[in-house]
């Protein structure tokens, strides 16, 4: 999929959200399938065979999250989510049932197409197996379990680097605290999401040119983290 | 007793009384007298014992002792011989007369005993239908006027005044406008709970009764005497002080109906008010939602540089109704005391990026400098709502500081809080004004061209206590503010170190 040529179906039943959605995206030369509502998106997504679904939460007659459930079972695509619930328990439900990031509303072309963007770069990125990655000035060697800043070695602890990994292994998509703290501490901790703050805080320490305005760490208030390159 | 229960001959004057037992044996004797020689004088003898007995029966116990006392005398002054005279000629006679009298004199006595009792039996089966129709009427009562007219209704039966006396809405016993020496005897009855007498110079004293309700006292009810004799009032206390409770517990319960009835109201209320903002928040956020993005798309078109800002403009403001209308609704969520703290362990610099991250395009005329204390502990607060008040204070100094003017954040430890600060160097608001700026809907400037609705301070305030902190604003006038959130520092979760939590 590169993405040049993206197909996405956006479900939402409010039709001038939908209008604005639609134009900005095809204003990228990508196409758009609509539906306004839950059954429709569902036999929509089955037909068209969509690269990336809209779903917003709030939908007449199904809830977005068991859209989502449903969506999850056959497909990988990546989903964004468009919330007009400013409850972040919301949010972390349909990230738990398999959204990737999502929007709240209100919000502005420009972080529309960044999220769309972000979502099929990762998409694209899960294709490769190269174990070299790099962000700002930091470049990480997977295989070599070796981070450089500015070429210089940056000293990680174990626990830094497997939460590194597991930020960069679902970069580009919103993780719950639960999520990061299962993968890096074990299920038997999920609670315990002061252990992530600090690591977060000091993984922002040790890579980011500014670590109180990070440009790659990133905090989703109230719902957990996102990596971004 | 009331006069209307009495039996007929009762009712009629002694000298009366007397008069017709003089008649009944009279007539007895002349009933006799004829046949005194040809009949049995035992039979006169029933006779006058059965007179004796009605008048027992019918008019009471005296006219009885005295109509066998007559009688006795008649029968021996006509009936027995000799004639017309005391003299008796058979001694027998004398004993007829000792058992005629004692005979008279006991049935006198059983009777009239007997009716007394059923008369005690009526008046206190009067006593208890009193006391029934009363409770039945305390229960059926919907208001305090109610319940006050059945008890008045009821002590006038019993030949007194009544007057009662309510708490105040501070739980004080309202004495209205009685003397002092009363209002002295009420308060002392409801500070004692007990009975208390008032002043006996006026006649029989009246009675001051507290109303003691299983959930607590309601008041006191005074008692005056009307026309009672001090021994029958004195013989009613009882009877009072169960009319006292009975009352007692016919307010509380009027009380606790009211309660229930104001907590439905405030429940509706409560439910409507939620249903309103759930509705509000969803209904203004779709169409601001499509306004914002329309416009922001509109703003990106290869249009006139003159349309394109006009595009922008309405992006902006559309952004700014949104804002206000969130501070809105959590605002009244504050107020309703709805809001859920979502509380957990965290830091404050994840609250200070994510509020730089949202306000960039608002902060990009301020330089920022950004102070973070090296020793910032883990602090328990809701993540969305901090951003929130940061937000609130960050806007409120670009908004009032002139452009290009540098914003300070400051984050530091000072008396047991977790500060963080943010200063500008604004014109400052007068140290008069500052306290007043946290009312709701007031800004530092009486008539003001800025946008926003002075909610954010008032929203930041509410927040912050909530948390158990405070927000303070400190300014000098020329010199800039400095808005301060204070959170308290709690004692954080144990953090294990990496060697502690993963061995190997």
């Amino acid at each position: 999929m590169s993405q040049a040529e993206l197909r996405i179906l956006l479900v939402e039943d409010e039709p001038h959200i939908r209008r604005f959605v639609r134009s900005t995206l095809e204003a990228q030369q990508w196409t758009v399938y609509e539906a306004d509502c839950g059954q429709r998106g569902l036999v929509e997504a089955g037909s068209r065979q969509p690269d990336l679904l809209i779903v917003d939460l709030g939908l007449p007659d199904m809830d977005g999250v068991a859209l989502i459930r449903d969506f999850r079972h056959w497909s990988q695509a990546p989903v964004l989510v468009l919330s007009a619930r400013s409850d972040e328990g919301d949010k972390i439900e349909a990230l738990d049932a398999g959204a990737d990031d999502y929007l709240t509303k209100p919000f502005g072309v420009g972080e529309l197409l960044a999220r769309v963007r972000a979502l099929s770069r990762r998409h694209a990125r899960q294709q490769e197996t190269s174990p070299l990655l790099s962000f700002g000035d930091v470049s990480v060697d997977l295989s070599r379990r070796e981070v450089r800043r500015g070429g210089v070695e940056v000293a990680l602890t174990p626990m830094e680097y497997k939460l590194l990994c597991a930020l960069l292994r679902d970069a580009g998509k919103a993780l719950t605290h639960r999520m990061l703290m299962q993968a890096v501490w074990g299920p038997g901790h999920t609670e315990d999401s002061h252990y992530l703050r600090i690591y977060m805080s000091r993984l922002r320490q040790k890579l980011e040119q500014d670590p109180a305005q990070p440009v790659h760490f990133i905090t989703l208030s109230g719902v957990g983290y996102r990596f971004q390159f | 007793m009331k006069p209307n229960q009495l039996p007929s001959g009762r009712r009629l004057p002694m000298g009366w009384r007397y008069g017709l037992v003089v008649i009944a044996c009279l007539l007895i004797t002349l009933l006799t007298a004829p046949f005194r020689d040809t009949l049995e004088l035992a039979n006169a003898v029933m006779l006058f014992l059965l007179v004796v007995f009605l008048v027992a029966l019918k008019l009471g116990r005296g006219p009885a002792v005295f109509a066998a006392f007559l009688g006795v005398a008649l029968f021996d002054f006509f009936l027995v011989p000799p004639h017309f005279t005391f003299a008796v000629s058979d001694g027998v006679y004398l004993i007829t007369f000792a058992v005629m009298l004692a005979v008279g004199l006991l049935t006198t006595g059983l009777t009239t005993s007997l009716q007394d009792e059923t008369e005690r039996v009526r008046q206190h089966e009067r006593e208890t239908r009193g006391h029934y129709e009363l409770a039945r009427t305390l229960t059926g009562a919907a208001t305090i006027a109610q319940v006050e007219e059945a008890v008045e209704s009821y002590a006038a039966h019993q030949q007194c005044r009544v007057r009662c006396f309510w708490l105040t809405p501070a739980r004080q016993l309202d004495t209205g406008d009685s003397e002092l020496l009363e209002s002295h005897l009420l308060q002392m009855a409801f500070n004692s709970q007990q009975p208390v007498r008032g002043d006996a110079d006026a006649g029989t004293p009246p009675l001051y009764l507290p109303l003691r309700a299983p959930m607590g006292m309601r008041g006191v009810l005074a008692i005056y005497p009307q026309a009672i004799s001090a021994q029958d009032f004195l013989a009613r206390e009882p009877l009072f002080i169960t009319l006292a409770s009975l009352l007692a517990i016919a307010v509380e319960r009027l009380h606790y109906v009211d309660v229930a009835r104001q907590t439905e109201i405030e429940i509706n209320a409560e439910k409507l008010r939620s249903s309103i903002l759930a509705a509000l928040s969803h209904d203004l956020r779709t169409p601001l939602t499509s306004l914002l993005g329309m416009a922001d798309e509109l703003a990106g078109r290869p249009l006139p540089e003159a349309e394109r800002e006009a595009a922008r403009l309405i992006r902006d403001q559309a952004g700014a109704v949104h804002r206000m209308m969130t501070n809105l609704l959590d605002m009244a969520r504050l107020q309703a005391g709805k809001m859920q703290l979502r509380l957990e362990w965290q830091l404050y610099e994840d609250v200070i990026s994510t509020s730089l991250q949202l306000l960039k395009p608002t902060l990009a005329a301020h330089p920022l400098t950004l102070e973070l204390a090296p020793d910032l502990p883990l602090l328990r607060f809701d993540a969305v709502l901090i951003e929130r008040v940061l937000c609130n204070l960050l806007e409120n100094a670009a908004k009032y500081a002139p452009a290009g003017s540098p914003i300070r954040i400051h984050a530091y430890l000072e008396d047991g809080f977790a500060c963080l600060a943010v200063s500008d160097a604004g014109p400052g608001i007068d140290p008069a004004h500052l306290e007043r700026l946290f009312a709701l809907f007031e800004r530092g400037e009486a008539e003001s061209s800025k946008p926003g609705v002075g909610l954010g301070l008032g929203i930041a305030k509410a927040i912050a206590e909530a948390h158990g902190g405070s927000l303070r604003l400190s300014a000098t006038p020329g010199a800039g503010t400095t808005a301060c959130l204070r959170l308290p520092l709690g004692t954080p979760p144990a953090l294990l170190t990496e060697d502690e939590h993963e061995p190997g």
